[in-house]
């Protein structure tokens, strides 16, 4: 049923594997080696996680257990090339982060949590960002969007879809 | 004592500065000579007397004192010991962490490198949240400027110490902010807070004595290095005479302040400024000329505030007075009398629902269904019965009655007890309007199917 | 002594012992409702059930303060000057409502649930739990989710206890179960492609308080309230795990482990545990035959003893393998049967089946490659007959057919019971040397090559059929019950060998085991009542007690 493949590249085991000097275990290599797959693959596959069990000597089990706690890990499929967290906790709750995240759903065209058919853009509901002196926010990618507005919600998917051809 | 008219942020000093984050500023403004002095100057439990001399207590939300968890290490441990810097950031309001980190990460650094020496760490670990992208990149290129210049690694400016910083990138869980929660996500595995005892002092990460600390806690250790026990402690709310048990709430403290404010920002204030000083002077009062409802004192967990309860002092002991948790991170959040109190705890429901690590029966079972009930409500299908259901929820979940593993649990009660306490006749009205053929109902009745996704 | 207030009753404890709240409790006779703690994983204290006001008394002053919130009594160690208080209304309300937080996604299916009548959430339900729900109505059924070839698992009725997920990575080392998710939406799994399944895997099963996790073996077959409960011990390896028969109408439907920190701990291996179905297997041997040429014919059984006893005598040396599958009683009485028979009488351990080599387990069990259980108990037996060979040592199965091989013996009797109806314990080549005998006694539970052989061919009975003694490779001999009849026709091997003694009545398995402790040293300590856990053998001689 696995696949005979091999999904993580020489370049992710190596960057796992440079990272072990830094634990006393090879446990405490699991989340950073999750993120190191998932960072490019944008979703760990099931045959990714044997692969991982086997270089850090555990069980597949045991990679799964800590991979679905996080409920942060992509796995049946990538999502899509954009990530957009939306913030949905208090603060930006009170300055109308719901409504921005409905009105940036409604126009991609998927529901919250979903990602557009296309796979260019993820748009999820997050829990605080850390950026509540710009409530409403989101994060996509490695860039803090502030004060989104409809408007900036718009122009960022336009600029989405522009780069995602 | 007088805070805030003629007090210079000193945590925030970087702010404004241009390449404030650089190593060559942080030199420039006096940083590192402190550590340099320290390492020739002082023994490591000299430097936990320091810290516990100043009265710094922990800036991560429990305010338990610093210096005194450092003395809870083993003595004579042959080691390694390791210290892990909580960078986990996550409690809904809070924001301090995070400038810190992007504007002056050399000050954290110094802090970490001191609470290390102290506490004979060889190793620290900085467990930085997910959503922090741009904190990573800063925190990781002033590693590298402190590893160049000679304050980190082997053998540090010859004083046989050794210390090596790591950052380790969470997965967005709220829990991995729990000291035990992060111990185990560090350890690769799901963060379920363990039990304790053993404490991590004892038994920590990779079963070996460790120390947790906030980043927030680091800076000031560092401002405590470079600026004395004595300024430390000329700011602040000095311990109550009275009070043999109280340890007083000194130093300088990042305020957030956010919501329904015309300035959000995060502002520095000797601790123990009121809400109302912090949302009038700093945060330039309430938005669109409006009226304060309720005022969440130190991020969600710690509860609401009425109108009448903002001059009680943001200090540790102060929000406790008027029935909150207590000061948690320090984040104020204002709600303004447009929102509806169903609408602000069913978000705070939903967010503990979500965040729940799901290891002990009453969190678990607790957070779920509380959510289940609001949004029950606020389709129009609650009953009076339902507040008496969340307020006995509100009282018997958490570490403080004992029925649970961490303190999650009672970040999830308090907003459900303040709510219900303070805004009762809110809730009542709510429901009658909302339901009035089904408000009187007692017996149980069939469950909503569920709609929020969480 | 270290004096713990349970309740207000004072229990006293061993200096040197280290125990939970649940465990000095128990002393006192309460009993502090628990799912997640076991003794034999690691302490988690999450199901919160436990939860107990606890505090110290000042040994000096009798002053007694309570820690202000509850407490789990599995995390609680209980020390001298320790106050439990398990019966309060605070405790009370505690338990209730960890019951009700249970029960709040939970289906309650309990017409359709195997568990139900052994079931912690209904035993606590109803001693401890609210007589009315409260929490919103949403009648579901569980669904059921293979994880591996001997358990299934349905999901929904799980409360989160994790002592499966420990249970594998802490005694099993397999790590093959897991928590999926977080918060109330947590489940049980397996990873796909890496079932549960290894030796161990039915342990999951005694370890859930819920029915969450099944037996596959056992799904369905029989309601827990018909069941009879007979302490035994397992045949199927040299551990001789503790265990528990569970059947109904001479019918065994389960075998559970009994707790036994000297042998087993906790636990059982799978082979042992579902072991069990030869016992009912249609092949089964169920009547005497007595082989004339080719022609068969069934033989009654007082006729047939009557004649067999003849037969050998006249057929020349005899020569006896005494299986390993006996109990020392029976294998007392046999050898005592062969020796009336031919004073000069050839007596050897029967075939011992084994494999490669034991299997260890991180937990502390172990399933030993000797496939027998009670080789020891024989070869102490036959030292009392003085069947030694050159070395002292006792024969083996091998020597045992060089003797027939020689043809120093004409005449034979093959004792095996082994439960392998499958595989014979005994191929066509080695069943060739007893070609030439004058007469050949089988006794087995299945045919074999050899049994075609044999001149007289009796049935055999399995491990729930005998009441007696077994002695397992640490030297401990364990007694134990008989707990369902065999099948019609079936004369256990006890029956057999006491009316060829000659003894009058029902065969009286103690009155042997009197006489064996009475003739050997090494079984002194057989004599009188045995402990239900057992006894050392080795430690009684080295004490003389």
């Amino acid at each position: 049923m696995i696949a005979n493949r091999r999904i993580l590249t020489d370049d992710m085991v190596a960057r796992i594997e440079a990272l072990a000097s830094r634990y006393p275990t090879k446990q405490a290599l699991t989340l950073p080696a999750l993120h190191i797959v998932h960072d490019e693959l944008r979703h760990v596959p099931l045959e990714a996680v044997v692969e991982i069990a086997k270089l850090l000597d555990l069980a597949p089990a045991e990679v799964q257990d800590t991979l679905t706690f996080y409920q942060f890990f992509y796995q049946t499929k990538p999502h899509g090339k954009v990530r957009a967290f939306v913030c949905r906790s208090i603060s930006c709750a009170l300055r109308g982060g719901e409504q921005v995240l409905d009105h940036l759903c409604k126009k991609a065209g998927i529901k919250p949590g979903e990602t557009t058919p296309d796979g260019t853009i993820t748009i999820e509901p997050a829990e605080c960002l850390g950026a509540c002196d710009f409530a409403p926010c989101m994060l996509a990618g490695n860039d803090l969007h502030k004060d989104l507005t409809r408007e900036k919600a718009d122009a960022f998917l336009d600029s989405v879809g522009r780069q995602n051809g | 004592m007088k805070p805030s008219d003629t007090f210079q942020p000193v945590l925030l000093e970087a702010a404004g500065i241009q390449d404030g984050f650089s190593i060559k500023s942080y030199r420039s403004r006096g940083g590192y000579a402190p550590l340099e002095k320290l390492l020739v100057e002082k023994k490591p439990a000299e430097v936990v007397d320091l810290v516990k001399s100043s009265g710094l207590r922990g800036r991560g939300g429990a305010g338990f004192m610093t210096g005194l968890k450092w003395t809870f290490l083993p003595k004579d441990h042959p080691g390694p010991i390791y210290l892990c810097v909580n960078a986990d950031e996550s409690e809904p309001g809070t924001f301090n962490n995070r400038i810190l980190m992007e504007e002056d990460p050399h000050q954290v650094l110094e802090g970490i490198i001191i609470s290390a020496y102290a506490t004979r760490a060889s190793t620290a670990y900085i467990y930085l949240r997910y959503e922090y992208p741009k904190s990573w990149d800063a925190l990781q290129k002033a590693i590298d400027e402190a590893y160049e210049a000679g304050l980190l690694g082997d053998n540090i400016q010859g004083s046989g110490f050794s210390l090596d910083i790591y950052l380790h990138r969470g997965a967005a869980a709220y829990i991995c902010g729990e000291e035990t929660g992060l111990i185990e996500s560090l350890e690769g595995k799901r963060a379920w807070p363990r039990i304790k005892p053993p404490f991590p002092a004892i038994e920590g990460v990779f079963r070996k004595p460790t120390v947790v600390n906030n980043i927030e806690t680091m800076a000031c250790v560092a401002q405590i290095a470079r600026r004395g026990i004595e300024w430390f402690r000329s700011i602040g709310i000095p311990a109550d005479p009275d009070n043999p048990r109280d340890p007083g709430s000194y130093g300088p403290k990042l305020y957030c302040l956010s919501g329904h404010v015309e300035k959000p920002g995060c502002y520095e204030a000797p601790l123990g400024i009121t809400a109302r000083e912090l949302i009038n002077r700093f945060g330039g009062g309430v938005w669109k000329g409006r009226r304060v409802k309720a005022v969440i004192p130190g991020g969600i967990s710690m509860g609401l505030m009425t109108e009448d309860e903002l001059d009680t002092p943001l200090d540790f002991t102060g929000p406790g007075t008027v029935g909150c948790l207590g000061l948690g991170t320090a984040a104020v959040v204002v709600i303004d009398d447009t929102v509806s109190i169903v609408d602000f705890l069913h978000n705070s429901c939903r967010f503990f629902a979500h965040e729940s690590c799901g290891q002990c029966t009453p969190c678990r079972e607790g957070t779920n269904w509380s959510l289940r009930m609001l949004e029950r409500i606020r389709a129009g299908k609650g009953r009076l019965r339902d507040l008496d259901l969340l307020a006995e929820i509100g009282d018997t979940m958490g570490m403080m009655p004992g029925s649970t593993i961490c303190g999650l649990a009672d970040g999830a009660a308090w907003p459900i007890k303040n709510s219900i306490t303070k805004f009762r006749d809110e809730f009542e009205n709510y429901i009658k309007q909302t339901n009035p053929t089904g408000y009187m109902e007692t017996d149980p009745v069939p469950a909503l199917p569920i709609v929020t996704t969480h | 002594m270290p004096t713990v207030l349970v309740d207000g009753q004072e229990v006293e404890i061993d200096a040197d012992e280290r125990l939970n709240c649940i465990e000095v409790a128990r002393r006192a006779g309460v009993e502090i409702p628990h799912y997640c703690w076991h003794p034999g994983l690691s302490v988690v204290a999450s199901c919160r059930m436990c939860l107990i006001q606890a505090g110290t008394r000042n040994a000096e002053t009798g002053d007694v303060s309570m820690v202000p919130k509850l407490v789990p009594g599995c995390q609680t160690p209980a020390k001298d000057g320790t106050v439990i208080v398990t019966n309060s209304e605070v405790v009370r309300q505690s338990r209730a409502r960890v019951e009700e937080a249970l029960l709040i996604d939970h289906p309650i299916d309990c017409p359709i649930c195997d568990k139900a009548g052994e079931c912690l959430l209904q035993d606590y339900h109803f001693e401890h739990g609210q007589s009315e729900r409260r929490a919103d109505i949403h009648p579901f059924s569980s669904r059921r989710r293979d994880v591996g070839p001997t358990v299934t698992l349905f999901v929904d009725r799980c409360i989160m206890c994790t002592r499966c997920v420990r249970f594998t990575r802490e005694v099993s080392g397999t790590a093959e179960l897991m928590v999926s998710a977080r918060g109330a939406k947590e489940e049980i799994d397996t990873f796909p492609g890496f079932p549960l399944d290894n030796k161990l895997s039915g342990n999951v099963v005694d370890l859930c308080p819920v029915g969450a996790l099944g037996d596959k073996d056992f799904l369905y077959q029989q309601r827990v309230w018909f069941l009879k409960k007979t302490e035994n011990v397992c045949g199927g390896c040299a551990t001789g795990c503790s265990i528990v028969t569970e059947h109904n109408q001479d019918t065994v439907y389960r075998l559970k482990p009994r707790e036994n920190q000297h042998v087993n701990k906790w636990w059982m291996c799978d082979e042992g545990r579902y072991g069990w179905h030869h016992l009912h297997d249609a092949t089964r041997i169920v009547e005497v035959s007595h082989r004339n040429h080719t022609h068969w014919n069934t033989v009654e059984w007082t006729s047939a003893l009557g004649q067999l006893t003849k037969d050998l005598h006249d057929a020349g040396r005899l020569a006896v393998a005494v299986s390993p599958m006996l109990t020392i009683e029976e294998a007392w009485m046999l050898c005592a049967v062969a020796r009336a028979i031919d004073p000069d009488a050839y007596l050897a351990m029967g075939h011992v089946p084994s494999t490669d080599h034991d299997e260890s387990f991180p937990g502390g069990f172990t399933i030993r490659r000797e496939k027998s259980p009670n080789r020891i108990g024989i070869e102490m037996i036959l030292s009392m007959f003085n069947a030694l060979t050159e070395n002292s040592t006792v024969p083996e199965w091998k020597e045992f057919l060089e003797q027939i091989r020689t043809e120093a013996v004409q005449s034979a009797w093959v004792t095996a019971g082994y439960p392998t109806p499958e595989t014979s314990w005994c191929d066509e080549e080695t069943a060739a040397v007893f070609d030439n005998m004058n007469c050949l006694v089988v006794q087995d539970l299945f045919r074999s090559p050899l049994s075609k052989r044999a001149t007289w061919c009796l049935p055999a009975s399995g491990f729930a059929e005998r009441h007696g003694t077994w002695v397992n490779c640490g030297h401990r001999a364990q007694t134990f019950e008989q707990a369902i009849r065999p099948p019609a026709g079936v004369w256990p091997e006890g029956r057999v060998f006491w009316s060829l003694l000659g003894r009058q009545g029902l065969y009286d398995p103690e009155s042997i085991r009197e006489t064996i402790a009475k003739n050997s040293v090494g079984f002194a300590a057989l004599s009188g009542d045995m402990p239900s856990l057992g006894v050392d053998l080795r430690l009684q001689q080295v004490t003389g007690t």
